[in-house]
């Protein structure tokens, strides 16, 4: 996007140099030349401060003020500056907390399971007996075509106590599933994100395996490996890249979990509570009216989601260096 | 799920920038106009059948312009809406609010007092209604309609069993016994959420809040709402009540196949049930609501809405005289009532003829039931100034209590907890 790494590339590429240097001799040199490229990044950046950066400072700041109001309240209430008055009471809101550690669990559960899954899925996919490798590709990627809140809405039939044809099935064996148990109803969530999303990863896994030269699994294979030994000792280490990545994406979507209990809510006899997921949680603040402690909820949450990122990448990245 | 925190957390910028935009669109409020110029009023709702009363309006008001713009349904984003352009100063003159939030728009300083021109209507309206538009002695708005309470029920299965509709509760809860004993999957009723079950709290006389001195007043655990959710509660622990959430499409089916009795509700869920419930055609029918006590006659309320006067308006008196006209003019709400099934608040329209007999109910005239209730609700049931929040925590609760985790009772005694601590958090005089 700079300056710096075209310069250092120019000498490698001599054909091109012809061109720069005729317009260096009909423009002046200095600013223009800089303010061509700056030019051309002037509507990213301009969008990119004002739809992504900016929002996030104004939340942080709104963050730090908390509302004020006297008496019966009829007049417009007033935001006093208390830097961490939201802060604290966020760290103290039972509910909020729980639900950080709610999505907290549901990521250490259902990330891995997912990935696993994707991952078998695509080594399968790959593999070279495989047939129908184009239908299974399509048909495990179709779930997260569709829409999460569409899909949620068709498992909350699914789920639904009084019209759960899951349950009807099972009913000749007397047994049901009581998806909306409260101690269920977390993992009732985990199975339709998983549903949705194992898909999604195990395409970008599977386009890593492509990757692999042929020469090397051909190799392998001369020496006598099995398709086991190569998916173990080849395949999987040569798509580590692909697994940190949709790693560290999974573990973004956990502590963002909203869309599937958020429309399973109504349905879920009081499972799921108004502050199921930290996002819930602070959409009801939002939905309260108090925007400074909805901001403060979500910069506490993105800062837990950046510190777990974080560690995730700096000890996969140790690994790199073993 | 992925991709909405970005989003949230510039919620408050992105909305900002919104605004921004959506102000641009000339919803500036009224204008102190030379006489000989039009008075240009904003109005903004969501009821289908405004846009057409809007037009009216103007067609016969050559004096004053309203400029009708529809907003999401306000628990969907409108009422954040209207509250943003508020704070923004670019509000419109005029929107809907329903009765519950309009304590909740006056205590963010989100009104305007219109008493001056209000003052000289109040007969015009019933007196629950004029009371929802009140606080203390400011006037934020005209009412437009109301949900007086009655008893839906299933008349084809009630003279099937032999039953007559329930007259008391008492008489209630032993048909629901009867109902549940000819079949385990026959119900009384279902779970009743936020509005609707505050609608069984006010017919018992059971405030959730008032106004003291200058102070709010929280209720919501008092002896008479315990005794009705104490009694509510008693049909859960019998297994009386379905599971079936309302609205859900498994509690229209119930409505239809006859596993769901009954449904005690406003005179707006004659269109819901209608709607929702094609199978029940011609098994329902309106009865009064069940009392507490034989011979009372008590009638709780759910719903309904007003035209507000949003704070940073102008031209109040314009204003004023549209939200008047929408709530009591014959002809617009004549056509309102076909179009959104709304129910007047206004006395004097009870008897319209749009308000018929419908085949769905078996030709019954359910429309004199609730005209005969009306003047029976309660006038003296006030909202707070938090609702959003209340309901939100109530919900939480209730929702566990009708599947038999935790009582309605502990539900009501939560929610009010958390109001009271989010009230003097914020700074509000709460009574003691």
């Amino acid at each position: 996007m700079t300056h710096a790494p075209a310069a250092h590339r120019a000498p490698a590429r001599r054909p091109a140099t012809t061109t720069p240097s005729r317009r260096t001799r009909e423009t002046p040199p200095g600013r223009p030349r800089r303010l061509g490229p700056l030019l051309f990044c002037a509507p990213f950046v301009v969008l990119f401060v004002a739809m992504y950066i900016a929002p996030i400072l104004y939340a942080a700041y709104n963050s730090l003020f908390t509302i004020r109001r006297s008496g019966l309240g009829l007049t417009a209430p007033t935001e006093v500056f208390a830097p961490l008055d939201n802060y604290a009471r966020a760290l103290h809101d039972g509910s909020f907390t729980a639900s950080l550690g709610r999505v907290a669990l549901f990521g250490v559960v259902q990330v891995p399971l997912m990935l696993g899954l994707a991952l078998a899925l695509a080594l399968l996919i790959d593999s070279k007996s495989a047939r129908g490798k184009g239908f299974f590709r399509l048909t495990s990627f179709v779930p997260y075509a569709i829409p999460g809140v569409s899909a949620a809405l068709v498992w909350s039939f699914m789920y639904s106590s009084t019209s759960s044809p899951l349950n009807r099935l099972l009913e000749p064996l007397a047994v049901t599933v009581p998806f909306f148990d409260e101690d269920v109803v977390l993992w009732s969530v985990a199975n339709i994100v998983t549903w949705s999303w194992a898909g999604y990863n195990m395409i970008i896994i599977y386009a890593a395996l492509q990757s692999i030269p042929a020469e090397v699994l051909e190799a392998a294979r001369m020496d006598g490996a099995s398709a086991l030994r190569i998916a173990w000792s080849i395949k999987i280490p040569a798509v580590r890249g692909a697994l940190v990545l949709t790693t560290v994406f999974s573990i973004i979507g956990s502590a963002q979990l909203y869309n599937e209990p958020a429309v399973l809510q109504p349905v879920s006899g009081g499972s799921i509570s108004s502050a199921f997921t930290p996002l819930m949680s602070a959409q009801s603040a939002v939905a309260a009216g108090n925007y400074p402690y909805a901001a403060a909820q979500s910069v506490l949450l993105a800062v837990a989601v950046g510190m777990v990122s974080l560690i995730f990448f700096k000890l996969t990245r140790r690994g790199d260096h073993a | 799920m992925k991709r909405s925190f970005i989003r949230f957390v510039g919620i408050g910028g992105a909305l900002t920038l919104a605004l921004a935009a959506t102000g641009c669109t000339g919803s500036s409020s009224g204008s102190d106009s030379a006489p000989d110029q039009k008075a240009s009023i904003t109005f903004w709702g969501w009821a289908p059948g405004y846009e057409d009363a809007v037009k009216a309006f103007n067609a016969s008001h050559p004096g004053i312009e309203v400029t009708y713009q529809t907003v999401q349904p306000g628990a969907k984003g409108g009422y954040q809406k209207m509250l943003n352009a508020v704070k923004a100063g670019n509000a419109p003159c005029l929107a809907q609010v329903g009765y519950e939030t309009m304590p909740s728009f006056a205590a963010q300083g989100a009104l305007q007092d219109v008493a001056e021109h209000a003052a000289p209507a109040k007969s015009e309206y019933q007196s629950a209604a004029w009371n929802s538009v009140t606080l203390s002695n400011a006037v934020y708005g005209a009412p437009v309609d109301t949900g007086p309470m009655a008893l839906f029920y299933n008349k084809k299965l009630f003279d099937s069993l032999g039953l007559k509709p329930p007259t008391t509760w008492a008489e209630y809860r032993a048909a629901g016994e009867k109902i549940h004993a000819s079949d385990p999957k026959r119900f009384i009723s279902s779970p009743y959420q936020d509005y609707d079950y505050a609608g069984l709290a006010w017919q018992a006389g059971a405030d959730w809040f008032g106004v003291e001195k200058d102070a709010w007043k929280v209720s919501m655990a008092s002896a008479e709402n315990k005794k009705v959710a104490d009694y509510w509660q008693g049909l859960v622990d019998k297994d009386l009540i379905s599971s079936a959430p309302m609205y859900d499409q498994a509690w229209y089916t119930g409505l239809g196949n006859g596993t769901i009795a009954t449904v005690v509700g406003a005179v707006w869920q004659a269109g819901v049930i209608k709607g929702g419930a094609k199978e029940g055609a011609g098994q329902w029918a309106v009865a009064p609501m069940p009392q507490w006590e034989k011979g009372d006659k008590k009638v709780g309320n759910a719903g309904g809405s007003a035209t507000a006067v949003l704070n940073g308006c102008k031209n109040t008196a314009a204003a004023w005289e549209f939200a008047h006209w929408l709530g009591t003019d014959k002809d617009a709400f004549g056509k309102l009532i076909e179009k959104a099934s709304l129910y007047p608040a206004a006395s004097d329209l009870l008897y319209l003829p749009q308000l018929k007999a419908d085949p769905y109910f078996g030709g019954q005239q359910i429309y004199e039931v609730f005209a005969a209730a009306t003047p029976d609700v309660d006038p003296e049931w006030t909202w707070g100034p938090l609702m959003t929040s209340t309901v939100t925590d109530l919900n939480d609760g209730l929702g566990k209590a009708w599947t038999g985790k935790g009582t309605i009772a502990q539900a009501l005694s939560h929610a009010q907890d958390s109001t009271v601590a989010e009230m003097r958090k914020q700074g509000l005089a709460v009574a003691p």
